[in-house]
């Protein structure tokens, strides 16, 4: 009875003291989950709600009436959506390709022993540290068609034939991805070179002992080893290039002809230009649900890619 | 950065922890940022007076505006006068100052409107009604035109402070040397403008003919209005209340500007301009004729920031046969928040800034064309501009834009519309404009 009882208090203890370390972990994760929950779960569910609202600003004699998937409904028919549509994935597409190849191509030079390699590789980092606002600026400047640096670099000064890059659809499309790679491929070799580091140099060795280019070393051990980085890149790059909107913003305001319009910038216009919040939520929701099936769909790509790396 | 730079050395001394430390290199300049935050937005404490925030843009001419200010200051010392400054572009400003007032900001008391918010910033319930203060017998002092665009379902909710109107600004030195007068049709500007461009490039003098404000934005809708009106067309038909945009003389006056402006007379470039760009143009010399508000006259006759100070007539925007000319209104109202604590202050600050000293000093130091009706018999005033006389009636028979709550909405699919059509030659224009008219009809139903 007595060592029944002792027993029942020991394990007692024992399992007071497991929840005091689990109350414990809670406590320290608590503050992190809430701050999640107040600065991402709360707006994505708000936002939800609002898309399944009409709400317009201008005319509050409407109400909110509750209007199911309207919104959504007279999304898939907006032409001028599904045009920003086409801009995004297109503008996601180039950039993100772009700043992979730069990103591993800068990520491969740094990578090696030469004088000043700590300077230049602080040097990469510049363009990521600048605000893309004021880099967007800076690039509206460079494409400028009367005092432009792009412009006095192909033409000097022969001011005749100066371009006025940001006035033609296709130019002004390309400026945009072109300030987006300038941008953001060093934070894309950062990640690549973070995964070339661990990359041991006895590979190389052996391979060089048995005869191996250079080319042949690059495609059989750097490309497989490096590739669970190249997918943290892609993903990071992916997720933010759907969401491109200063650049838009600073640059051409979605302009000429609507050429440089994103999904990201029309949602904005609906809801802060024209105060349609409901019809703007939709606009965010279907952004947030692309971008969450991406990286969904890396995850997968990536732990797989994980796995096989272990395996080897 | 700091942190970024130590996560960048961090590669070096220990190669193992180079994610471990550039994430938490990442971590602490967010955690930095988080804290640093709320930092910026602390008020100032209020000792015994009050505060009035007055929320303007960046304007053309900024010592006039300080000017201003510190009279106001000097003759105000109880109330303490905070102006936040948004951005140039009225379209930036608006989505700036909406933002505020949706969360029913309290550092909002006074703010500019455009000509073209009253209704929409009435119907929302952010500007607060001031007929109160703002008596019949007053606004009879001011042009019907601009109390009739703060006026929204028979109340009033601006005072306008300044008004605008699309004018054409020519070289009066070129147009003398090749022997032309002011153009009256638009055809005539090109031609004129082709003439002299093609002489001045003969003696190695690069020119272009004219040059507007194209870029995708409100202007846009300013300039166009002005070409479609001239042409007996309309952008919402006033007998039906739907768009008119598809209409045959509507669509003969883009293609005009599509064919001879864009690229012809005018640089490419237009379609990136907003006023000041296109403005830079002509005060360099590089430009035969330009479309702007009133205020460029200041501008281009100011030696110290024009080659062309001097040169420079003004005349009335040019039409197509058989029509008449038209100028787009625009001007800037100030208004009261709903939401202000401080309406006697705002108020008073109000009628300073409206008064016909402050509006004739904004006159003469700033350019911008008086609201009151008075000011156009002023002797100063009119010395310093003696085109005022000439072009009141410019000023009083001003064309609003559309007036509707939705504007904004409206304004949207216009932009987009004009910039398609200007700035692609293959687009079709009919189609385009059939597509803009419904979505246009669709909105003004809304409201309906």
């Amino acid at each position: 009875m007595l060592s029944q009882n002792s027993a029942a208090r020991h394990a007692e203890m024992k399992l007071s003291s497991l929840s005091r370390e689990r109350i414990f972990a809670l406590a320290l994760i608590a503050p992190c989950f809430l701050f999640v929950v107040v600065f991402a779960f709360y707006p994505i569910l708000y936002s939800f709600y609002l898309s399944l609202h009409r709400i317009i600003l201008g005319i509050p004699s409407l109400g909110q009436p509750f209007t199911g998937l309207e919104n959504y409904r007279d999304l898939l028919h907006d032409r001028i959506a599904l045009h920003s549509l086409a801009n995004t994935l297109l503008f996601v597409f180039i950039s993100t390709f772009l700043e992979i190849l730069f990103g591993l191509i800068i990520a491969l030079v740094i990578n090696r022993h030469f004088r000043g390699r700590g300077m230049v590789r602080a040097a990469i980092l510049v363009p990521w540290a600048i605000p893309t606002v004021v880099s967007s600026q800076m690039w509206r400047f460079i494409f400028n068609d009367q005092y432009g640096l792009l412009n006095y670099i192909l033409y000097g000064s022969d001011t005749s034939r100066y371009s006025a890059w940001l006035a033609d659809p296709v130019y002004a499309f390309s400026a945009i991805v072109a300030a987006d790679v300038w941008k953001t491929s060093s934070f894309a070799a950062l990640l690549i070179l973070a995964g070339l580091q661990v990359i041991p140099d006895e590979l190389y060795e052996a391979a060089r002992m048995d005869g191996a280019g250079a080319w042949q070393r690059f495609r059989r051990i750097t490309l497989p080893l490096v590739k669970p980085a190249i997918l943290v890149a892609l993903l990071f790059r992916t997720m933010d290039a759907f969401r491109v909107f200063d650049l838009v913003f600073v640059m051409t305001q979605g302009g000429p002809a609507d050429s440089t319009n994103v999904l990201q910038f029309y949602g904005y216009k609906k809801m802060f230009t024209e105060g349609l919040m409901g019809y703007g939520s939709t606009i965010s929701v279907v952004v947030f649900l692309m971008a969450l099936a991406v990286t969904l769909l890396y995850i997968r790509v990536m732990g797989k890619g994980m796995l096989k790396a272990e395996n080897a | 950065m700091k942190n970024l730079l130590r996560s960048v050395r961090e590669y070096h001394m220990n190669e193992q922890g180079v994610r471990h430390g550039l994430i938490q290199g990442v971590f602490m300049c967010f955690f930095i940022l988080l804290l640093l935050a709320p930092a910026g937005c602390t008020k100032k404490a209020e000792e015994g007076g009050t505060t009035l925030h007055f929320v303007t843009w960046k304007p053309n001419i900024p010592e006039a505006w300080e000017e201003i200010y510190s009279i106001f200051r000097a003759e105000h010392p109880d109330i303490e006068l905070v102006k936040e400054v948004g951005p140039h572009s009225s379209t930036a400003f608006h989505d700036l100052l909406t933002q505020k007032l949706k969360n029913r900001s309290e550092d909002v008391d006074v703010f500019l409107m455009d000509v073209i918010w009253p209704p929409e910033f009435a119907a929302a319930g952010w500007a607060a009604p001031l007929d109160d203060m703002f008596a019949p017998s007053e606004r009879k002092e001011f042009l019907d035109g601009a109390i009739l665009a703060n006026s929204y379902n028979g109340r009033i909710y601006g005072v306008p402070l300044f008004i605008d109107s699309g004018i054409l600004y020519y070289r009066t030195d070129l147009l003398e040397k090749y022997g032309f007068s002011p153009p009256r049709t638009w055809r005539e500007m090109v031609e004129q403008a082709v003439k002299i461009t093609s002489g001045e490039a003969g003696k190695g003098v690069e020119i272009y003919g004219f040059s507007g404000q194209f870029k995708q934005y409100e202007g846009l809708v300013c300039d166009m209005m002005e070409y479609i009106l001239s042409n007996g067309g309309n952008i919402i038909n006033p007998e039906t209340g739907r768009s008119g945009i598809a209409g045959k003389h509507a669509v003969e006056a883009v293609r005009f500007v599509r064919d001879n402006i864009i690229g012809k007379i005018a640089p490419p470039g237009v379609l990136t301009y907003q006023e000041p760009e296109s403005l830079d143009i002509f005060i360099q010399g590089k430009a035969v004729f330009h479309r702007n508000w009133p205020y460029a006259w200041e501008v281009s006759n100011n030696p110290k920031r024009s080659t062309v100070a001097g040169k420079v007539g003004i005349a009335r925007l040019p039409h197509f046969p058989g029509g008449r000319s038209y100028s787009t209104l625009g001007g800037w109202q100030a208004g009261i928040s709903s939401y202000s604590k401080n309406k006697e202050a705002a108020w008073t600050f109000v009628k300073f800034l409206t008064s016909e000293r402050i509006q004739k000093l904004l006159a003469l130091k700033a350019g911008r064309a008086p609201t009151r009706k008075k000011l156009y018999g002023d002797a100063e005033i009119l010395r310093a501009y003696p085109h005022f006389s000439g072009m009141k009636d410019v000023f009083l028979t001003a064309y609003p834009r559309p007036r509707t709550p939705l504007y904004p909405a409206v304004s949207n699919v216009l932009q987009r519309y004009f910039s398609k059509a200007i700035s692609d030659p293959s687009s079709d224009i009919e189609k385009e404009a059939v597509a803009a008219s419904r979505e246009i009809d669709r909105l003004l139903a809304l409201t309906k």
